[in-house]
Parts: C-alpha cells; sequence; structure tokens
C-alpha cells in the first residue's frame, strides 16, 4: 500500500528511467511507434537521462533529411515492406478483377509511402495506423449506415430487383400433381450437361433443348441409369461443382419442364409466375383462386382463365397487383428522405419521444451520479492511511467489473422476480418489482450501479491519489471541518479529474442498450399503449419499431438512429465543453 | 512507512469502525449476486430460480457438464487470445496517435478528437450489416482475416478500441509535464526517441490500465463475436457461453454459472497483476464498454 | 443431457442404412476415378448447437458417400438474422435447420428454396408437421421434430388427470390449501424477461375460449386480414384468463417464467406446469413421477389448441452447393432410416410416421406429446406475425395482472392493427 503511494507519487514529478516495470509496459506502445524510422536516429547517451529542468525552450522537432546510410537502409526497409505487404493485399484483388478494391489498396499504399519515406509529415506518422483502422471499421459503418438511411431497406427489401424476380419464379414452380417422378443421373456430353432420367424401365437424355429416348443405357439397382453411352456421368462431387447448372437446367416437356430434385431424382414441374420484360410485371394464375385447387389433384391446369398480373412498382420496390396485393418478394429501391421525415412525422414516434427522451437522460445521469457517488464514497472510505484490508476490499469490490456484464444483467433479471427472485425472498418483500413503472426503473437503475461502482470506485481511487496532501494539510491548519475540508477542497479536485469521465460514462449509458434491454426489454408496457415501456430508452424504443412491427426495417432504424445518434452527440459536446476538456485539448 | 500526517481525524477508533462498516457494506453489495452465481453453479439442478444464495447441494456436475459437453477450453483460449491481442495492439496504436494529438499542433487536431469521441457513439447492432459487407469481401481475397477468423475480429475490436484508448491515454500524457520531452528534443533527440524513452516508461499506468480496460471489454464482447465467429473452432465464451442459455429447451443455468465464473478469472488476475499500477492510472479518462 | 452413446447409435444406424442405399444408388457403374477437381466442394449446415451435435453424424456420412466434405456450424444467436445477413453477402450455408415459423421471412427475403417432394413422400408425415412447412401452397422444408405444449402432472401429488382448466385449478388450490404445493400450477405466463407475456404459452387457453389471432385463407396459411383481436370471443377469452389471474384465482401469475415453472414443478412445488418436451430430460432427472396429457380447455368450451413447432431442414437459395443440398435434405435427411436414427440420437418426436411409430414404441411420452399436439395449429409462419407478438405479451400481462380487459384488448388490436396496415 505505502509503496504504491510512493511509486506514484514520484512518478508523476520526475523520470525514472532505471523503472524496468515500467518501461517493459512501455514496449507495448514501440512497436506502434516504430512509425518513426526514417528520422534520425541516434546512438546518443543513456537512455533519457536526467533532463534539465526549468530549461525551457520551443519544441522544435528535429528536421532536416537524415543522410546516414542506416537511415537510407531504414527507409528502403520500410519501403519495401509496404510494397510487400501491398503486393499481398492486391494481388487476389487483381486476379479477381476487383479494381474498386484495388484503387483503394493502391491508394492507401501511396498515402503509407507519402507519410513515411518523407522526413516531414510528423502528426501523420502517428495518426496513419489509427486513422487507418477508424476509417475502416468505425467511420466506413457508420456512413454506409446512414446511407442505408435513404433506402427501403429491410426485410422484403433486401437485394436486387433481379434477386427478387429469380426468387419469385423459382418459388413458384410446382410439381405437376400426379406426374411421375424421375430417377435422375447427371451426365455430360461434350461439355454439355445432360439429364438421364429412368422412369419405370425406360431411359431417357434430357438437355435445355428438349427430351428423348435413350438407347444402350444400362440402369443400376437403384433403378438409376448407371452408364449410357456416349455420355460422361459425373459424380456427386462432379455434379456438385456444376451445381448452378444442376438446379437451373429445365428440360422442356409438354405442359411444364423437367427439373432436378438434388442430384438423384426429377420431377415434372411449372413455374406459374413468370417475369416479363415488356411490360415490366410477373403473370400468373390468380393464387386466390389457383390455390382452393391446388390443394387438390385437380390443378387448374386447363383453366388459364383467372391470370393475376403484378406489375412492378419502382416506387415501393415490389410487384404490385391492381387490387392492391403485392407479392411478398421485393426489392430495395432509393426512398430518399422518406425515412427521414417518416421517423420525425410517424406519430408514433412523436407522441412519445418526449417522454422517453425524459426518462433516458434521467436515466444515463442518475446512473452516472449514483455510480460515481457510491464509488467516490467508497474510495473516501478506504483512503485512509491506517486502514486496514484495502488490498482484499478492491479486489472484492472490483469483481462485479470482473463478471461478463451480459451475464450478470441476466442473473439480476432473475433476481427480481416477483415470487421466485432473490430480492424478495431475501427482504420477505412482495413487490413487483418489474412489472411497476417506478419500480422498474428503481431496479434497473440498481444493476447499473452494482454494474458501475467499481469502476467509479478504481478512478476515484487513483485521483485521490494524486490530490497533493499540501492542500489538505493547509486546509487543516485553517482549522476547516472534515466535512468542509471534503465540500471545498477534496470534491472540486476530484471532479476535475473524473469530469471527463463523467462524461464519456454518460454518453456511453445514454445509449446502454443491454442495461435495459436485457433486464426490462423496455417494460413494463401499460396496458393501453403496449408501444411504449417505462424504461424504454431511445435506443431501445428505436430497436422495438424498426424490428418488431414488419420484421426488420434497416432503412427506417438507420433514419431513427441518426437522430439518437445526433443527439448522444451533441450532448456529448456540449457536456465537454462545459467540463472544460475543449479548452484541456487547445492548451 | 511513509504515513502521511492526518489525513483524517488522527487516530480516533470510531472513525475507523465507520470506514470499516461501509466498505463491508459496499463489499457485501458488491458480492451477493455473485454468490448466487456461485450457488447456480455448484446446484446439480441448476436453474436460477431454484438457486439460492447458498447452494441447495454442492456438485460439480455442472463443472463436468460444461467439460464434458461443449468445448469451453476452445472458447477459453479463443477469448483469452483475442482480447489479450487486441488489448496490446489497440494501447500499442492508441498510445502512438495519442502522443501526436498531445504533443503536437496540427490542423485538423481538433476535429480528428472530436471525431473520435462522437464515432463511439453509434449504435452498435446497427453497423453489423455493414461490417458484414466488409467482412464478406476480405473473406473473399484474405481468407486468413475472414470471417470464423480470429485475426480478423481482432482487427476489428482493435478498430473500435482505438477511439476511445486514445482519448483515455492522451488525457494522461497531457499530464505528463511538456518540459521533460522539451529537454530531450534540445539535446538533439528526435520526437520518437522522446515519445519512446520519456513518455512511455511514465506513462506505464494508463497503458495498463487502458490494456485492462480492452481486455475486459473484448472478452464480454458479444454482438460482433455471435455473428463473425461461427465456426467451431473459432467461438469465444461470450458466444458459447451465450448458446447455453439460447435454446430455449435445454437452457442449463448451471453450466452458464459454472462458465461465468471461470470467466471472470483471467480478468481478475490481470487486476491483480495490475493494481499497483492501476491506483494511479485510471485518472485520466475512458469508460467500459 | 443427449450424449455420446445416443450419438454413436446414431452413426451406426446410419452408416448401416447409408451402406445400404448407397451401393445401389450411385456408386455402382460410374466413374471410379476419385473426384478430385472437386473434393473441395464443402456441403455447409448451421444448426444451434443440439442440432448441430445431432447432425453431424450424419453429414460426414453423405459427405463420404459422395466425396465431398460436409461442415456443420454452430450459430449460437440470431441464427434467422445472421443467415439472413449472411446469405446476402454470399457467406450463407447451402442447408438451414431452423423452425417452420421462420418460412414467411425468409421466403419473402428469397432465401430458401422450396423442396419439390412426391405426394407420397408427403403423405409420410403427420399432417400438421405437412401444414407447418407448406407455405402459399408450396413446400418449404422438411419436417423433422414436432413440438408442442402438453401438461405434465405429478401423479404423486394429482393422480387423475384434469377434465377442464378449472379443475385442475380447483386440485392445485386444494394441494395448496392442504400444504402439499406452493403454487397452484406452473403456468410460464411471462417470458425470461419477466416484462412481457408469454403468447406461446397462453394461446392454449385463448383458443380454448373461441378466440383467434389469425383466420385462414384457401390456401390454408393464416390470414391477415382477419384479425382474431378485438373481437367478442377475444375479450371474453381475456376475461377468463383474468378470472385465473392475480386478481382472481391465483393461479395465473406473472412471476412464472417457463424456467421456475420447471423448477418448481420439479420440486415437487407445483403438481401442474405447462411445458413442451424439452423439460422431459430435467423431470426425469428430478425423479418425479408424472404423466403428460394434453393441455385441459376451459369447461363447457373449446379445446386448447397449443401451437406446434416443427424444426425443418430448409435449403438455402444462395448457397453455393444447392443441388447438393437437395439431395441431402430431401433424400438422406427425409428417408426413415435417418429420421429413426434422429430420434435415436435425439429425442424429439419425429415428423416422419413411421419413425414416430418407431419411436412411440421406444418411449410412451411421445406418444403423449402427439397426442398433445393432436389438436394443435401450427405456429403461423406469415411474416405478419411479428405484429403479433409485442401487442398481445403486453395484452397477456395486463390481463394476469387484473387490469381492465376490454380496454386492454382494445389497446392490443388497435396496435396489431396499425402496424398490419403499414
Amino acid at each position: 500500500m505505502s509503496t504504491q503511494r510512493t511509486r506514484t507519487g514520484e512518478g508523476r514529478g520526475l523520470p525514472r528511467p532505471g523503472d524496468t516495470g515500467a518501461s517493459r509496459r512501455g514496449e507495448a506502445g514501440t512497436r506502434g511507434g516504430s512509425g518513426e524510422t526514417g528520422e534520425r536516429v541516434r546512438p546518443q547517451g543513456s537512455p533519457g537521462g536526467p533532463p534539465a529542468r526549468g530549461r525551457r525552450a520551443r519544441a522544435v522537432p528535429a528536421r532536416g533529411w537524415p543522410g546516414s546510410p542506416g537511415a537510407i537502409a531504414a527507409r528502403f526497409l520500410v519501403l519495401g515492406l509496404i510494397v510487400a505487404v501491398a503486393l499481398w493485399a492486391a494481388a487476389p484483388l487483381v486476379s479477381a478483377g476487383n479494381w474498386t478494391g484495388t484503387a483503394i489498396v493502391a491508394v492507401v499504399t501511396a498515402a503509407g509511402m507519402h507519410v513515411y519515406l518523407t522526413p516531414r509529415r510528423l502528426p501523420a506518422k502517428y495518426l496513419f495506423p489509427t486513422t487507418l483502422l477508424v476509417l475502416a471499421f468505425q467511420v466506413f459503418p457508420v456512413v454506409h449506415t446512414m446511407s442505408l438511411a435513404l433506402t427501403n431497406i429491410g426485410d422484403g427489401h433486401l437485394g436486387t430487383k433481379q434477386e427478387a424476380i429469380t426468387a419469385i419464379e423459382t418459388s413458384s414452380v410446382r410439381r405437376e400433381p400426379g406426374s411421375a417422378e424421375y430417377r435422375l443421373t447427371v451426365a455430360e456430353r461434350d461439355g454439355e450437361l445432360v439429364f438421364l432420367l429412368a422412369d419405370g424401365g425406360r431411359a431417357y437424355a434430357g438437355t435445355a433443348g428438349g427430351l428423348r429416348p435413350l438407347e444402350g443405357a444400362r440402369l443400376g439397382p437403384g433403378g438409376r441409369v448407371a452408364a449410357a453411352e456416349g455420355y460422361a456421368v459425373l459424380t456427386a462431387a462432379q455434379a456438385s461443382a456444376r451445381g448452378a447448372e444442376v438446379t437451373e437446367l429445365a428440360v422442356p416437356v409438354e405442359g411444364g419442364a423437367i427439373r432436378s430434385q438434388g442430384l438423384s431424382r426429377a420431377y415434372r414441374g411449372r413455374a406459374e409466375l413468370s417475369y416479363e420484360a415488356g411490360c415490366d410485371c410477373v403473370r400468373g394464375p390468380d393464387p386466390g383462386a389457383a390455390a382452393g385447387s391446388g390443394a387438390g389433384t385437380e390443378a387448374g391446369a386447363g383453366q388459364e382463365g383467372r391470370e393475376k398480373v403484378w406489375r412492378a412498382d419502382e416506387k415501393q420496390g415490389r410487384f404490385v397487383a391492381a387490387d392492391g396485393t403485392a407479392l411478398p418478394q421485393g426489392w430495395k429501391v432509393d426512398v430518399g428522405l422518406a425515412n427521414l421525415t417518416a421517423a420525425l412525422t410517424n406519430p408514433q414516434v412523436n407522441a412519445h419521444f418526449l417522454g422517453v427522451f425524459g426518462w433516458n437522460v434521467v436515466y444515463a445521469v442518475s446512473v452516472v451520479a449514483l455510480t460515481a457517488a457510491l464509488g467516490i464514497a467508497l474510495a473516501l472510505a478506504l483512503h485512509h492511511p491506517r486502514m486496514r484490508a484495502v488490498r482484499v476490499y478492491r479486489t472484492l469490490v472490483v469483481l462485479p467489473y470482473a463478471m461478463p456484464a451480459f451475464a450478470m444483467l441476466l442473473v439480476w433479471r432473475d433476481m427480481f422476480n416477483t415470487d421466485f427472485g432473490l430480492v424478495n425472498r431475501m427482504l420477505g418483500l412482495e413487490v413487483d418489482w418489474l412489472g411497476e413503472p417506478l419500480t422498474a426503473r428503481l431496479s434497473v437503475l440498481l444493476v447499473q450501479l452494482w454494474l458501475g461502482f467499481p469502476y467509479m470506485f478504481l478512478i476515484a481511487t487513483g485521483a485521490l491519489q494524486t490530490i497533493p496532501s499540501e492542500y489538505m494539510e493547509a486546509a487543516q491548519v485553517d482549522g476547516a471541518t472534515a466535512w468542509h475540508r471534503f465540500r471545498k477542497v477534496t470534491l472540486p479536485l476530484l471532479m476535475l479529474a473524473l469530469a471527463p469521465l463523467l462524461v464519456s460514462s454518460f454518453a456511453f449509458n445514454f445509449n446502454n442498450f443491454n442495461g435495459v434491454f436485457l433486464v426490462t426489454a423496455g417494460g413494463p408496457f401499460p396496458a393501453d399503449n403496449p408501444a411504449v415501456g417505462a424504461t424504454d430508452l431511445l435506443i431501445t424504443y428505436t430497436f422495438r419499431l424498426a424490428f418488431g412491427q414488419q420484421g426488420a426495417q434497416y432503412g427506417l432504424a438507420s433514419a431513427m438512429s441518426v437522430y439518437v445518434y445526433l443527439i448522444v452527440a451533441v450532448l456529448s459536446i456540449v457536456s465537454f465543453r462545459r467540463t472544460r476538456v475543449f479548452q484541456e485539448v487547445d492548451r | 512507512m511513509n504515513r502521511r500526517p492526518g489525513t483524517a481525524a488522527g487516530g480516533r477508533g470510531s472513525g475507523l469502525v465507520l470506514r470499516h462498516a461501509a466498505a463491508v457494506t459496499a463489499t457485501a453489495f458488491a458480492l451477493f449476486p455473485i454468490l448466487f452465481v456461485v450457488s447456480a453453479a455448484l446446484n446439480p439442478l441448476g436453474t436460477l430460480s431454484s438457486a439460492s444464495l447458498l447452494p441447495g447441494g454442492a456438485s460439480l456436475d455442472n463443472v463436468r457438464g460444461l467439460f464434458g459437453t461443449t468445448p469451453f477450453p476452445t472458447w477459453y483460449a479463443n477469448s483469452i487470445l483475442i482480447a489479450g491481442l487486441t488489448a496490446v495492439l489497440s494501447v500499442a496504436v492508441s498510445a502512438v496517435s495519442a502522443y501526436a494529438f498531445s504533443r503536437f499542433r496540427f490542423a485538423g487536431r481538433r476535429i480528428g478528437l472530436v471525431a473520435l469521441l462522437v464515432i463511439q457513439a453509434f449504435p452498435q447492432f446497427l453497423a453489423i450489416v455493414p461490417l458484414y459487407v466488409i467482412f464478406s469481401v476480405i473473406s473473399d481475397n484474405w481468407p486468413a482475416f475472414g470471417l470464423n477468423s480470429v485475426w480478423g475480429v481482432t482487427l476489428l475490436y482493435v478498430g473500435g478500441q482505438v477511439g476511445v484508448n486514445t482519448w483515455l491515454i492522451k488525457g494522461f500524457f497531457d499530464t505528463i509535464p511538456k518540459e521533460l520531452d522539451d529537454a530531450m528534443l534540445i539535446d538533439g533527440c528526435t520526437p520518437g526517441q522522446a515519445f519512446r524513452r520519456v513518455i512511455l516508461p511514465l506513462s506505464a499506468p494508463v497503458l495498463a490500465i487502458s490494456a485492462l480496460l480492452v481486455f475486459i471489454a473484448t472478452i464480454n464482447e458479444f454482438l460482433i463475436a455471435s455473428v463473425f465467429l461461427t465456426g467451431d473452432d473459432s467461438r469465444t465464451l461470450a458466444v458459447g457461453l451465450f448458446s447455453l442459455l439460447a435454446d430455449r429447451r435445454n437452457a442449463n443455468f448451471g453450466m452458464f454459472a459454472v462458465g461465468t465464473l471461470l470467466t471472470a478469472i483471467p480478468t481478475v488476475a490481470v487486476f491483480q497483476f495490475l493494481q499497483r499500477y492501476i491506483v494511479h492510472g485510471l485518472t485520466a479518462g475512458a469508460v467500459k464498454g | 443431457m443427449r450424449r455420446s452413446p445416443h450419438a454413436l447409435a446414431g452413426a451406426l444406424v446410419l452408416g448401416l442404412t447409408l451402406t445400404a442405399c448407397g451401393g445401389g444408388g450411385g456408386t455402382a457403374g460410374q466413374s471410379s476415378g476419385a473426384p478430385s477437381a472437386a473434393s473441395d466442394t464443402t456441403l455447409l449446415i448451421w444448426a444451434d448447437q443440439m442440432r448441430s451435435a445431432t447432425l453431424k453424424p450424419f453429414a460426414e456420412a453423405f459427405a463420404e458417400e459422395n466425396g465431398i466434405k460436409a461442415e456443420i456450424v454452430v450459430v449460437a444467436q440470431n441464427q434467422q438474422q445472421t443467415f439472413t445477413t449472411a446469405s446476402q453477402a454470399g457467406k450463407g450455408p447451402d442447408v438451414i435447420v431452423g423452425a417452420h415459423d421462420w418460412i414467411g421471412n425468409l421466403v419473402q427475403n428469397g432465401l430458401i428454396d422450396p423442396v419439390q417432394m412426391t405426394e407420397e413422400q408427403l403423405s409420410g408425415y403427420v399432417d400438421v408437421a405437412r401444414k407447418a412447412v407448406t407455405y402459399g401452397g408450396q413446400v418449404y422444408g422438411v419436417p423433422y421434430a414436432v413440438e408442442s405444449l402438453a401438461l405434465f402432472r405429478n401423479t404423486d401429488l394429482a393422480p387423475d388427470a384434469p377434465e377442464s382448466f378449472e379443475e385442475l385449478v380447483a386440485t392445485g388450490k386444494k394441494l395448496k390449501a392442504a400444504g402439499k404445493v406452493e403454487e397452484i400450477v406452473g403456468y410460464p405466463v411471462s417470458q425470461q424477461n419477466g416484462q412481457s407475456g408469454d403468447t406461446y404459452h397462453l394461446y392454449p387457453l385463448y383458443t380454448s375460449a373461441g378466440a383467434h389471432l389469425f383466420g385462414t385463407t384457401p390456401t390454408g396459411d393464416p390470414d391477415p386480414a382477419d384479425l382474431g383481436v378485438g373481437t367478442e370471443e377475444s375479450v371474453a377469452a381475456f376475461e377468463r384468463i383474468a378470472e385465473l389471474g392475480e386478481k382472481g384465482e391465483g393461479a395465473l401469475k406473472r412471476s412464472f417464467t417457463s424456467d421456475n415453472a420447471a423448477a418448481a414443478f420439479n420440486e415437487g412445488k407445483t403438481a401442474f406446469m405447462v411445458a413442451g418436451p424439452w423439460r422431459l430430460a430435467d423431470a426425469r432427472k428430478a425423479g418425479v413421477e408424472y404423466d403428460v396429457t394434453p393441455v385441459p380447455g376451459f369447461k363447457d368450451a373449446g379445446p386448447a389448441r397449443p401451437f406446434v413447432g416443427v424444426q425443418s431442414f430448409f435449403v438455402a437459395s444462395k448457397g453455393r452447393n444447392k443441388a447438393l443440398a437437395q439431395e441431402f435434405v430431401t433424400g438422406t435427411l427425409a428417408s426413415p432410416e435417418v429420421a429413426r436414427a434422429l430420434f435415436d440420437a435425439e429425442p424429439r418426436m419425429p415428423a416422419l410416421k413411421q419413425a414416430l411409430e418407431y419411436a412411440a414404441g421406444k418411449d410412451p411420452d411421445v406418444a403423449k406429446f402427439q397426442a398433445a399436439a393432436e389438436n394443435g395449429t401450427p405456429l403461423p409462419a406469415i411474416p405478419q406475425m411479428v405484429a403479433i407478438w409485442v401487442p398481445f405479451n403486453t395484452l397477456i400481462h395486463s390481463a394476469v395482472k387484473g387490469e381492465p380487459v376490454p380496454a386492454a384488448v382494445a389497446a392490443a388490436a388497435e396496435a396489431i392493427a396499425g402496424q398490419l396496415k403499414q
């Protein structure tokens, strides 16, 4: 305990070159730092000899083009490395003909060379890896999501129009009722795929051109054609390698076509729906009429009378019939700002926005305040020179932070059960914790308090160590009471250190999806309005609106999350300003 | 012993008793849900609702079940590998960029800092689709970093963590007097040398802390891992454990509880190892998650 | 838990059956050259944890027979969502195992293909399973296991099966008054999160009182244009449910989830439990003397109709080996031999009649669950079902909590109708 304090106390003032533990940890950083190869590397003096304090000078980064052979060699090494990685990365892209990808690799490579092979652009040398990572894994997803907000992407509108047409036609293929099933052997002739079909004792060869009898076929024990002159029978693996052809091949016969069902059977079936480019529509029998007969054996094959036409509606991204019904398979289309305005004008969103937003703010603020209060109080309690067993307390208190959060959220949820939960059973209560708005809100706060206070405790402990004891001594000499000392000295200093953390904790909890969703799922929901629950945060509410009603509506979800995102961003920036962090930035 | 003179009211025993009382209360609050998990882990008929604070019976059935019916050791190894790698890599990358943000003045610095902060607030479940787009492209071209690859997900986690960590570490770098590295520069060192020889050793605590925070966040991460690591050999603890519960039919809280407790062990171990740094290191800024 | 002995037996049986029919069908007279060119073909199957263990030996045998590889991938969470995302990115599986009620959504997204089984093949399945995998007149999956809710009864505490739900409650109250049990019935009113009502579990009582969720179209699919919530019958049904609720008999309580209901039953704290076959293993392990009967309906009312869920195999539209997948699903997995072996590997009520007979002979509980499923209706597979869950769950909670029923039903009906209209 006391060693710690001495160590940290010294650490703040002066560098200790001999601190091996510290420099070992520091190596993690040097790898990333190797980016500054190419700068002057001077084999000079003891590492970080005691710096001359008090000497004030402008920081002038050593510039100039180092000419030593070592530096040149190092530059060539970097150049080689960059080129090697770039070639490795580009090879598959080029061979796949992916020119966009190749261009991106080229641009990144050029940027890397530009940054690392010139002696200038010092900050960029340090920022390059971070920039790349953030662009790829943070900025791109956000931008991509935002671009989705301009489309109707969601269930039923995931792919392209062509994909939708394929799906519509494929799923409309019906087996001819009562038709024979063929034993299928997939073969090829002159590279063309052929179905060798056996039905009873007879054998046929079927191609896209049609069906004709097959002479000289030998049937295997399973009734399948085992061999036929002039045809090369494919093994399952070979046939599967041409799987797309196998599934697409339809051998035209009267009143339909023979298609494969897997690799060993074929059937006669008809695609009831077909797309016609001329009218940009899908034609087929009316399912309402056909269905009744389709269930029986006598299909309406003879009666083509009830035909229905679904025309492509490029605004909605689906095929719509005159009576307003649509085929289920649609495609993705641009809808402009429709989602963004829908999120604003949707009465379901509007009516409850303020209420949800209000509770959201209360939730985030309370969580931060409660965790900070408990964490700081506990840190203060343990912060006393004669306090024993501090290490033990600290380890035990930190345990909640070490447990997997999602698991503990589920555990807490079960502990709040009215009849079987641990909370009521231990306290002998019958409180309907998660069933009443007030107690449910208290419950989610309590859970978050439990999860979060160890973190605040750790930070506060750290911050307390750094408050110079002279301040306290001075205050004591002045005759201030303990409370007064806390209010006037300790707390302000603590808050100064903790403020940025509190703000980012606020931003995190404002969007704490799991913290609410896994415990209450947003409920309890009032009987007269199932849409919005008492513990709903904007993010859980958005989630349910976007994914709970019509299946997943990514477009709408993206639009709404753009708003939530803006709110959080603005709140965070504003509070950061207030906590003077940005003054710190501009220091 | 370096005893500081009278921080609180001298040596009055009642003060200490109160302090211990407060500490014991807080510890009890911290521990009772965990005890509950322990009891569920020991209860052979383990559902959470049949468990109480004191275990009904002590049985290692659940431990046996966990190791016998699931590839738990593989999950464990994957998680530690991913979390460890992510921690080291993201701290390395963040420390370097934090140094630039802390010591250099350049165009776009302020915007960059704000952007790093704001970009973090984006809800993760929405990012899954675009991330999948990225990963399927990567899978097609560089399978070693694609779907079901520990390395690819590690890269993704590193990308997700550098923002927060840059802030945390930069805040700490700011507290190191600039005069120290200025002096180095005047002595003819490059900024790189100043960074390595002065800043890094001094900031060992915060590097340790951010590594710990990343480690915890990564080992608990569920959403991304459940989508991108589906192969038998590549699943992580969080995904594996959740799959024990996800099947409504066979929800096994006993095994889940055992797994949860075992998951905490590496974190506690890392924490114990870093405790001496932590007291000093956490003052600079970050948040779990 | 289900373990290796079963799996081993399954693998053995499978190995035998496959060699038996494999010799006849495929490899006999064909080019004996090793299919080296295509040996990197991998049939990719997605399943959850349990199913993946069950399927593994079958997939491997199929792969070996065809000279390909097979890989089973466990998708732990959000399988349907992950399947959609992955398929769309071209990284999806060839075969996926899932519940039949995914069909509507997957068809809408163009992600699964119909399976063309012959009428003869189809007639081999129990009616409810066949109905479940049929959507828009087309069959989209090969059914494999059928499950529905039933009433578990502790025969030491309650020797006779109750005729009606009222009788059940009366017996339960008597036992409770006598101090033999703590709860009247373990009826899961809430889902795991304790916050939403459990439509799946409450549906039998709702239907017994004469109410419905959706009507039926001529094709036999649920008809979203005919919404049953908000009708007089639905109000009456919830009035009866409310009478059993927290302000009435106290039999239905929001604190009951499927988990703690099972815990209470297995510990002898209640004589009755409404649960599915997945609770059998625990009940046996706990050593409770139990019997399984259909969920009783209300007195002087219709039968209780539980939802029937049918686990099925689907062929992915965007898989890379569709032909192989069709072969595996409609050829191998649909065969009676494999269906029996699947049951041996994991005891779930088979959807194939032949295998069902076999299973019923081995395990009397299978026949009891078959009886329980008899009155059941398949869980609606239409995409519009999504609109039901949240409002209906809330409605259940309001009714059981004791809030005025007509207002709650009206609110739920309005919410559902509003969503359906969009």
